[in-house]
């Protein structure tokens, strides 16, 4: 997946932060919307975040096994409920819990996009959270690049 | 109105955490606290308090204690289905918070309630 951010409070001039993600299971597509966080236990039957006015895209930092954050819903439910909520896409930063991307992995089919993060291109996304920096994501299909644009047969 | 639990852990969390992390705020809270979800602009992150705030109802489980929003028109709480005080332009009657009073009963602005 392809991750275009850019900062509501810049110039218009400069050029949006572009990352990298992984589509979960049959998820791919296009989506934009403002970043929201959610944290972790906020995607859990019993609580109700506060619905959001504008169009939406939320990003959830994953915590590692070993701080206990009780889990309550499988990760695809998670996704399903911030879906529900009104979320154009969910981004998962996995980067502490690599067992998040096998749980996601065959997860059929979701109406919108869920986008697998991590290291750097996480690091830069839940940076811009932290400072509260308000901005607008843009998830899209990364084109391959073909190796051989004029040939339509390799040998 | 919440009495929150100030000061910080060696760890780096909020007094009353058990664990936390730097982007999600209190992930577990010490025994007895309850863990509510803060919305800052784009942030939300855990904090760890005595009671819940306005507008939240405390619900007590084994893993952990949460509060959790009350309906949609009421200020303040007993549970999901019991209002104690409604938001400016509703009526209190019999827990419920409603835009009109049944008859026999008149609205009371000051009060908030059907009397």
């Amino acid at each position: 997946a392809m991750i275009k951010v850019s900062l509501l409070k810049q110039e218009p001039t400069s050029r949006p932060i572009t990352l990298e993600g992984v589509f979960a299971g049959g998820s791919a597509g296009y989506a934009e919307g403002k970043l929201m966080q959610s944290h972790p236990l906020s995607l859990c039957n019993t609580s109700e975040d506060d619905r959001q006015e504008t169009f939406f895209i939320s990003i959830v930092k994953l915590e590692s096994p070993e701080s206990k954050v009780p889990q309550c819903l499988p990760l695809l439910d998670k996704a399903r409920l911030a879906l529900q909520r009104g979320a154009q896409a969910v981004i998962f930063d996995i980067t502490d819990d690599p067992g998040a991307a096998q749980e996601l992995r065959d997860s059929g089919l979701l109406p919108r996009p869920v986008v697998l993060v991590k290291s750097s291109d996480a690091e830069q996304l839940m940076g811009l959270v932290n400072k509260n920096e308000e901005a607008k994501v843009f998830i899209d299909i990364m084109m391959e690049t073909q190796k051989w644009p004029h040939y339509d047969v390799g040998i | 109105q919440h009495k929150q639990v100030t000061g910080v852990s060696s760890q780096g969390c909020q007094g009353g955490c058990q664990t936390c992390s730097v982007y999600n705020g209190c992930l577990t809270c010490k025994p007895k606290l309850f863990i509510h979800l803060e919305r800052d602009g784009m942030r939300q992150f855990g904090v760890c308090l005595a009671s819940c705030p306005n507008g939240f109802y405390g619900t007590r489980s084994p893993d952990r204690n949460d509060c959790i929003k009350c309906g949609s028109e009421c200020d303040s709480c007993f549970n999901r289905n019991f209002c104690l005080r409604c938001r400016a332009g509703s009526y209190l009657h019999k827990g419920k918070c409603t835009e009109s009073c049944p008859d026999g009963l008149v609205p009371s602005d000051t009060m908030k309630e059907c009397v």
